[in-house]
């Protein structure tokens, strides 16, 4: 006959008890507050640029002849004028830019009856043509 | 002589689990709290909608200028006027060291808002003595420039 040993008999009556059921109300509530907050914030980029204004002179004897870009009123409609060319959207804006010599910079000069976004695409197109130093110049 | 040990009881094991609890608490009052400061820091506003710079900088804690459609100025929730603006950007960029390019400073203006209030804006921050700022965009296909 076989006996069982009383370390088995001992451990058959041990019980482990975990109160789990808060720690999980905590855990959801955290999932909750997560979830919630996650979609109040949209992913958000920058357009880096320098400042100057027309009247600073150390800054404009230091620039060789940088690149123009205006954004402006012309015939009534909001355009982007690079020189003596007019453009109606910024994509052909980039493309011109691109073909331009990068090395002296590019200014932006933006008219105060146009809104923000045309302030953001001469810069981002200024961005897109490969400019490292784009600086916005506050048109008076 | 051996006694063998006692195995009438039941033995229970307990895990106090209060301090986590406690803990888990902390955090969330701490993420609702910072929650809070984001969304007071960054106003309610349709930013333009371009892609931004491919190459990122270092991000770093600076001031958050916005600008609502109708051209006011709102700092962390409240709005002020140019001047009030200007004295608390020098306030920072001289806590930051007074170099001109030790701020970084965000604007985040609405997409509509008059480019008149930025160029303004611009001017007067130069005479600051700020010397660069990024402004905040949110990727998307194209705006309307």
């Amino acid at each position: 006959m076989r006996f069982a040993s009383p370390k088995q008999s001992a451990a058959r009556r041990t019980m482990l008890r975990l109160q789990l059921t808060s720690m999980i109300d905590v855990i959801f509530l955290l999932l909750i507050f997560f979830m919630t907050t996650t979609t109040l914030s949209s992913p958000e980029s920058r357009l880096s640029t320098g400042l100057q204004t027309e009247r600073d002179d150390s800054a404009r004897a230091a620039d060789f002849q940088p690149q123009v870009v205006e954004a402006r009123l012309v015939d009534g409609a909001p355009a982007f004028v690079l020189g003596q060319r007019v453009f109606r959207d910024k994509a052909s804006l980039t493309r011109t830019l691109r073909e331009l010599p990068k090395e002296a910079g590019v200014f932006v000069r933006v008219s105060g009856d146009v809104r923000v976004e045309w302030v953001a695409g001469a810069l981002q197109s200024c961005e897109d043509a490969g400019f490292a130093r784009v600086n916005y110049v506050p048109a008076k | 002589m051996r006694i063998a040990p006692d195995h009438s009881g039941e033995r229970i094991m307990d895990v106090d689990l209060t301090p986590m609890i406690d803990v888990v608490f902390l955090l969330i009052i701490f993420f609702m709290a910072t929650a809070q400061f984001a969304r007071l820091t960054k106003a309610d506003i349709e930013l333009p909608r371009e892609q931004g710079e491919t190459q990122r900088a270092e991000e770093a804690s600076g001031v958050v200028i916005n600008i609502s459609p109708a051209g006011e100025l709102i700092v962390d929730g409240d709005s002020y006027s140019l001047d009030r603006v200007v004295a608390m950007v020098k306030v920072e960029l001289k806590r930051a060291g007074g170099a001109p390019g030790a701020l970084d400073l965000l604007i985040r203006a609405d997409k509509d808002a008059p480019a008149s209030v930025v160029n303004t804006l611009a001017d007067r921050l130069v005479e600051a003595g700020v010397r660069s700022w990024r402004l905040g965009t949110e990727p998307g296909s194209g705006g309307g420039a």
